[in-house]
């Protein structure tokens, strides 16, 4: 970060924490620095809000409060946790990452644990509301696979580290596609009324602009945005296309023929499978040589921690590759660690042969595409484009 | 010493009315935090930003909004008319017709009330699922040659559901309204040569009109509000609902002020169709009397 920017985030924190003056309505430009793959940020410290010294003990006795997206951590892991460290671990849930800043920035919350994605997590070193991380606790971090052991959106692990890691690609009934697998799946009439769409923004218009071989799903370009919603808008009259976040559920139960999902979910698909009914009729698209979105999920320490130490062990444990593993079949969504192999899962019993694909792998992650934080403007733009086409123009 | 026994009912409608609905209000009408991206109250009117509404506005009359506007419009009217065919004459039967039978009825018709409405509505998924029970009945009994596809983003379906969901609350204001009539009023029609059906038409619908209107705000205003019976049966962008705008823009993404305005423009239709239920109400009572 140049000087000139590092004066102008310090500036819009000290704002931010301040209050006081009426901050105008969207500038369009961002106040956070937009990491790129191909231009990483280190995120600014705060000398206000130091990491944790080196050798301290864990805090024990009282509550290790976690604050993640529902289901997304096992039960049984925490509990051990807690017991190991004679804890009680209590689980607050949010449905979005601005349900959790929110929840964050709440006067006189506390939590020990976030689960973050890396778009945010800018954002929130900027605003003050993580704690910069002790590596020396995390040793497991070597686990990670390498591009995330120093990720773009967090140079230097500074604030976080990797949890879990997806592919978006298509999810199917084998049983009732066999051919012309690719995102044009979503665009076959033989699939009309049983065709979903991720009901997000950024994935249902990156997966038009896929489709279409527009690569730039990160584009600030409101011509391109509006490009993708009018491909978007086909499915409409087309396919009778309809939103959603159950994947597992809809294409396990057979609701769902074709439905643009996270990987994760057809991983998870094969515990709502229904009575009699075999595994390998779930499958799973991803481009095999191509560009594709993928994602990451991350851990940090909020900065109103009350037991930073114990939060960073926890940070650790979910880094061993035994407990990862343990992790992963209540999740569905694979730990980005480079013990996870999709040949182990398959022999594990993981997943059918038929979803190996589902299965992200560092050279997966190297040649596909994250979604990125974007510019408030350009956020708007996609926002108001997927409106319109969820009002169905 | 009166009056002191409305403060309960004032404190209630300023505690949980209009204090949140001044934050509405300050959400749409306020700032964007410049780090969070995030929603700055505005609490001071003095300050008042209404670019958000401005915007809200010119869509909804003229742009992408208008056709979903027109099509919650359409489908609380069709969802209302429903109500109407299916309630009035139950809420007649149990109030004219049921004897002794009347609490079992009236217990019966709130029934669906002990189970829970997203359980009843999931039970519903299963039903009209393409290899149903609906849809196993409707090709035995050769109603139909191939499976309705009624999850399939069907308007018919997210009418249905909408009259499912709040039938009962049609029936039980119009039942207390019918309960009321007078009988001596309809034996002196019948006395005066009225037949059953003038009698009714006459008599019993005009000085019913006060509970059907009753019924009809009570049932019409959650349904302009409800977004997840039209999330749970359809999903679709075709029949997407006002509400389910306001969900996508206060619970996902950054532009909750757009959300907060779309609140705002609701309200102020709703409003209008109150204006209007008060005044046609006020009318009717004074035909009774």
């Amino acid at each position: 970060m140049d000087r000139r920017r590092f004066l102008l985030v310090s500036a819009l924190a000290a704002t931010a924490a301040c209050g006081g003056e009426r901050p105008a309505r969207s500038t369009g430009s961002s106040a956070v620095p937009l990491t790129r793959t191909d231009s990483p940020g280190s995120l600014p410290l705060h000398d206000d809000i130091p990491p944790i010294a080196d050798g301290l003990s864990p805090e024990s006795g009282g509550v290790l409060k976690i604050l993640n997206y529902p289901e997304y951590v096992s039960p049984d892991v925490l509990k051990a946790f807690g017991k190991t460290h004679g804890v009680e671990v209590e689980l607050t849930t949010f449905n979005t990452m601005e349900d959790a800043i929110s929840k964050l920035r709440t006067p006189g919350a506390s939590f020990d644990v976030w689960f973050p994605t890396p778009d945010v997590i800018g954002k929130a070193a900027v605003g003050k509301l993580l704690r910069p991380l002790n590596k020396t606790y995390l040793g497991n971090l070597a686990n990670a696979w390498p591009q995330l052991q120093s990720p773009f959106y967090d140079e230097g692990s500074r604030y976080s580290v990797p949890y879990c890691a997806y592919t978006s690609g298509i999810g199917y009934r084998a049983d009732r596609v066999s051919a012309g697998f690719g995102y044009g799946l979503l665009w076959d009439p033989a699939y009309k009324g049983k065709a979903y769409l991720i009901d997000d923004h950024r994935e249902g218009l990156a997966l038009a602009m896929l489709k279409n071989g527009l690569r730039e799903i990160n584009t600030e370009d409101p011509v391109k945005i509006e490009q993708a919603g009018t491909w978007l808008a086909e499915l409409v009259p087309l396919m009778n296309i309809k939103t959603g976040i159950a994947a597992y559920q809809l294409v396990a139960e057979g609701q769902a023929t074709v439905h643009h999902c996270w990987s994760g979910d057809m991983i998870n698909a094969q515990s709502y499978l229904p009575k009699g009914v075999d595994a390998d009729v779930l499958g799973y698209w991803y481009p095999a040589d191509d560009l594709g979105v993928v994602g990451t999920d991350s851990l940090a320490v909020p900065a109103s921690a009350t037991k930073p130490v114990l939060a960073h062990l926890l940070l650790n444990h979910l880094l061993d590759p035994v407990v990862a593993q343990e992790n992963f079949s209540f999740t569905g969504y694979q730990p980005a660690l480079s013990a996870i192999t999709p040949e182990k899962m398959v022999t594990d019993e993981f997943v059918t042969e038929a979803l190996k694909p589902a299965i992200v792998t560092p050279d997966v992650y190297a040649r596909s595409q994250q979604i990125f934080q974007i510019s408030p403007a350009a956020e708007a733009v996609w926002l108001d484009t997927w409106s319109q086409f969820k009002a169905g123009q | 010493m009166w009056a002191l026994l409305a403060a309960p009912g004032a404190f209630w409608l300023v505690a949980l009315f209009a204090v949140p609905f001044y934050a509405i209000a300050a959400v749409a009408f306020g700032y964007t935090d410049p780090v969070f991206n995030a929603p700055v109250p505005e609490w001071d009117p003095r300050y008042w930003d209404f670019t958000a509404f401005s915007e809200i506005l010119t869509r909804s009359v003229s742009g992408d909004l208008r056709p979903v506007f027109l099509r919650t419009l359409l489908y609380v009217a069709l969802a209302l008319g429903l109500c109407v065919a299916i309630g009035y004459p139950v809420a007649y039967y149990v109030a004219r017709h049921a004897g002794r039978r009347r609490a079992l009825l009236l217990g019966l018709i709130l029934a669906p009330w002990w189970v829970n409405y997203l359980t009843r509505m999931l039970a519903w998924l299963n039903l009209l699922q393409d290899d149903g029970y609906v849809n196993d009945l409707l090709l035995l009994t050769r109603l139909v040659d191939e499976p309705v596809r009624w999850l399939s983003g069907n308007p018919v379906t997210v009418v249905l559901a909408l009259v499912y969901g709040y039938v009962p609350f049609f029936i039980v204001p119009l039942f207390a309204t019918l309960d009321r009539i007078d009988p001596l009023l309809l034996e002196a029609a019948r006395d005066l040569g009225c037949s059953g059906r003038r009698a009714f038409w006459h008599v019993t619908l005009p000085l019913s009109r006060p509970g059907l209107l009753t019924a009809s705000a009570i049932t019409a205003l959650p349904m302009f509000g409800d977004y997840y019976t039209n999330t749970l049966v359809s999903g679709s962008p075709t029949t997407t609902m006002i509400a389910n705008q306001i969900e996508f823009y206060l619970l996902g993404g950054t532009r909750k002020e757009l959300g907060a305005s779309l609140v705002l423009l609701l309200s102020a239709l709703l409003m209008a169709l109150m204006v209007y239920y008060l005044i046609s109400s006020r009318r009717a009572e004074e035909v009774v009397s």
